[in-house]
C-alpha cells in the first residue's frame, strides 16, 4: 500500500508540490511568528527580572535599560563611582553593581563590572576575573565560538570600529561563559577598573583629541544595577535618586533611577500592538493557505476521481481507495510540517544577529508547546479534505448506482 | 458455470432490457455479437457484479450476484474474474508492471505478472509509462491485468474495439490462447472473429426488451 502510494504520488508531482509548498509557508509562517514573538518576549521579560532598580544619568529611561539590561543602544553618560559606594553602604540594598559600557571586541560590547553581575552564570572554561584586579576578562559563548577564543588568549578592544581606535593594552580572557541562550553570549565581561585603565592610556596618549567619554571615564559608571531587600526599598530608593544632583570633583550630574520591570512593562505594552498586528497578518496568511491548501487537495482529489473509478471497476474496495489516499496525503502533511519546521527554524538563524540587537539571543532549540499544535493543527487541515472526499465518493459510489 | 435467469435491467431513461436465459458453460469461450446498445455490455457488468438486475438471478457456480451486497462483488471480482474493458482501464502514467501491481491493493497475488507479460509479448516494457504504449500493447497490459491472477471467468468487453482488424485479430488470438480451460466471455462487433471461439451469441436474439439500435 505504502509502495503504491509514493508511486501514485510520484506521478502527480505538481500537485504534490504545490500542496507541499502551501502546507511549508503556512506553518512556517505559523510556527515562526510564535517563536520569534514568544521568545522576545520571553527574553525582555527575564532580563529585567534580575534587578530592582538601576540608577543612571538623567535621560531617556528606555535608553537606560536597554543599555544596562540588554546591552543595546549607547549609555546615557556617566555618574561618579561615589553613587555605588553610597548605595552599598545603605542597609535596604543587597547589592550594587557597577556597570560601565565602553569599547567593542570585533563588534561586540566590552562592559566593565563585578563579578557579581555573572552571578549564576556558568562558565564553560576558566574563572572568573578578580574584582580588584584588571585586563582580566570573562566572553559570552558566541564571542568566543566567532572569534575562536580560548581561555589564556589576549583581545584587544577598539573604542569604534576603526582600526586606528583599537587600544594598545591586551585583556587576558580568564573565563568562558556557558552558553546562555541570551545576549550575554555576545558580550566580553571585564573589570571596571579595566575599562578606566584602557581610557586613562588613552587620555594620556591622545590628550589632542581626547573626548568626554574619555576625559570622565575614570572613576565613573554609567549605571549602578541595584537589589533591595524588598520592593518597598526599591520604590524609596527609585523617588530618592529620581532627579537628584550630585557633584564630584568638581563636576555637576543629574541622576535618575527607573525600575526596569516598569519600563519593560512599557515598552512591551508598545510592542503588543505589533504584535497583535503581526499575529492577525500571520492569521491571515494562515486562514488564505488553509484554504488553498483545502482547494489543491480537493482538486487533486476530483482529478483523482478517474482514477478511483478505474480502480472500483477492477474491484478494489472503497475503504482500500481511501487508505490509499489517507496514506498519501498523510505523508504529503508529514513530510511538509517537518519540513515547515525546518524552514522555521533556519529563519529564526537568520534572524538571530537582527534580533541580537534587541538585546535578545533566539535559541534555535526552544521549542513551544503551541508550535507543535500549530503544525499538527495543519498536518489534519492538509488531511481532513481527503477524509471528507473520500468519504463523499463512499457514499456516492458509482458502482452501487 | 454462469447462469443468467429472468434478468431484466432497467435505466435511468426508463428503457429496459429483458435477457432471455442463457448458461455459460465452464472452461469455454463465448462471443457475443450484436447492435449497439442490445445490452451486450450490460450483461458483462451484471456478471462481473459492476451492475445490478432489477429482477432475475445471475449464478455464478452456484453464487447468485444479485444477493451480494456491492463490497461483496467487488471481493467476488477482484477474486475470481478477469475484466477486460474496452477502453482498457490503465493509469496511464504508471508503467506496464504498475498497473498490474495494483491488484496488490487487494491482496491479489501478482507473482506471475512477469510470466503473463512475456506470454503477451510485454516482457520487455513492463516499465514503460502507460501512455508510451500503442493500442495494442495497452489491451495486452489489459489482458496481463485481468488474467495474472488465474480467474476462472474471464470477461472481454469489445476488447478489440480501438484497434485495427489486423490488431484485434492478434489480440483476440492471445487472448483465446490464454484462457484455454477457462470461460470467456467477450463482446465483439466483428464476425470475422467469431473462428477464435467455442460458441458465439446473438444478442439481438437473446434480448425482449427495447434497446436502441
Amino acid at each position: 500500500m505504502l509502495k503504491f502510494a509514493l508511486k501514485n504520488m510520484g506521478i502527480k508531482k505538481v500537485q504534490v508540490i504545490l500542496i507541499v509548498i502551501s502546507i511549508i509557508i503556512s506553518a512556517s509562517v505559523g510556527v515562526l511568528a510564535f517563536n520569534v514573538s514568544s521568545q522576545v518576549s520571553d527574553g525582555i521579560t527575564s532580563n529585567a527580572g534580575y534587578y530592582s532598580l538601576i540608577v543612571g544619568p538623567s535621560g531617556s529611561k528606555t535608553q537606560l535599560a536597554m543599555n544596562t539590561m540588554y546591552f543595546t543602544e549607547e549609555p546615557l553618560g556617566t555618574i561618579p563611582y561615589s553613587v555605588v559606594t553610597e548605595l552599598e553602604q545603605n542597609p535596604n540594598v543587597v547589592s550594587a553593581i557597577p556597570y560601565a559600557m565602553a569599547d567593542n571586541y570585533n563588534g561586540s560590547s566590552v562592559v566593565g563590572t563585578k563579578s557579581k553581575f555573572l552571578a549564576g552564570k556558568e562558565l564553560k572554561a576558566g574563572e572568573m576575573f578578580t574584582d580588584e584586579g584588571s585586563l582580566e576578562a570573562v566572553v559570552g559563548a558566541t564571542v568566543a565560538k566567532q572569534n575562536g577564543l580560548k581561555v589564556g588568549d589576549t583581545i584587544y578592544t577598539s573604542h569604534s570600529a576603526a582600526e586606528s581606535s583599537k587600544h594598545e593594552k591586551g585583556i587576558l580572557v580568564v573565563g568562558i561563559l556557558d552558553e546562555t541562550y541570551s545576549v550575554y553570549d555576545r558580550v566580553v565581561f571585564t573589570q571596571i577598573n579595566t575599562l578606566w585603565e584602557m581610557h586613562d592610556h588613552e587620555s594620556d596618549e591622545h590628550e589632542e583629541s581626547k573626548n568626554e567619554e574619555h576625559e570622565h571615564m575614570h572613576g565613573t559608571v554609567c549605571a549602578v544595577l541595584v537589589n533591595t531587600k524588598n520592593p518597598t526599598y526599591a520604590m524609596q530608593l527609585v523617588n530618592e535618586y529620581e532627579n537628584k544632583t550630585i557633584t564630584h570633583d568638581g563636576e555637576t550630574y543629574s541622576l535618575q533611577a527607573i525600575e526596569p520591570m516598569q519600563i519593560v512593562r512599557d515598552v512591551l505594552s508598545d510592542a503588543d500592538d505589533t504584535k497583535y498586528i503581526v499575529f492577525v497578518l500571520c492569521a491571515i496568511i494562515l486562514i488564505m493557505n488553509i484554504i488553498v491548501i483545502s482547494i489543491i487537495t480537493l482538486l487533486n482529489m476530483y482529478h483523482s476521481a478517474k482514477e478511483i473509478s478505474l480502480m472500483r471497476l477492477i474491484g478494489i474496495s472503497m475503504k482500500k481507495i481511501n487508505l490509499l489516499y489517507l496514506i498519501q496525503n498523510s505523508i504529503i502533511g508529514a513530510i511538509s510540517t517537518v519540513i515547515a519546521f525546518g524552514v522555521s527554524r533556519l529563519c529564526l538563524l537568520l534572524m538571530g544577529d537582527y534580533v541580537a540587537t534587541m538585546g535578545v539571543v533566539l535559541n534555535l532549540n526552544k521549542v513551544y508547546p503551541l508550535e507543535i499544535i500549530i503544525l499538527v493543527g495543519i498536518f489534519l487541515i492538509s488531511v481532513i479534505p481527503t477524509i471528507i472526499c473520500t468519504f463523499v465518493m463512499a457514499k456516492r459510489d458509482s458502482l452501487a448506482e | 458455470m454462469i447462469s443468467i435467469t429472468g434478468v431484466s435491467k432497467k435505466f435511468k431513461n426508463e428503457t429496459a432490457i429483458d435477457y432471455k436465459d442463457m448458461v455459460f458453460e465452464s472452461g469455454k469461450s463465448y462471443i457475443l455479437l450484436g447492435a449497439s446498445g442490445c445490452g451486450k455490455s450490460t450483461l458483462l457488468n451484471m456478471i462481473a457484479g459492476i451492475l445490478s438486475p432489477e429482477k432475475g438471478e445471475i449464478t455464478i457456480d452456484g453464487i447468485d450476484m444479485t444477493k451480494l451486497s456491492q463490497k461483496e462483488k467487488d471481493l467476488f471480482r477482484i477474486k475470481n474474474i478477469g475484466y477486460i474493458f474496452q477502453d482498457f482501464k490503465l493509469i496511464t502514467e504508471m508503467s506496464v508492471i504498475d498497473n498490474i501491481n495494483i491488484l496488490k491493493l487487494e491482496g491479489i497475488d501478482t507473482s506471475k505478472a512477469d510470466e503473463v507479460l512475456k506470454s503477451l509479448d510485454m516482457l520487455e516494457r513492463k516499465n514503460k509509462k502507460i501512455k508510451h504504449l500503442s493500442g495494442g500493447q495497452k489491451q495486452r497490459v489489459a489482458i496481463a491485468r485481468a488474467i495474472v491472477k488465474s480467474p476462472e471467468i474471464i470477461l472481454a468487453d469489445e476488447p478489440t474495439g480501438n484497434l485495427n482488424f489486423a490488431i484485434g485479430e492478434v489480440v483476440i488470438k492471445e487472448l483465446t490462447e490464454i484462457s484455454k480451460g477457462k470461460t470467456l466471455i467477450a463482446v465483439a462487433h466483428d464476425d470475422r472473429l467469431c473462428k477464435y471461439f467455442d460458441y458465439v451469441i446473438d444478442m439481438n436474439e437473446m434480448t425482449g426488451g427495447r434497446y436502441d439500435a
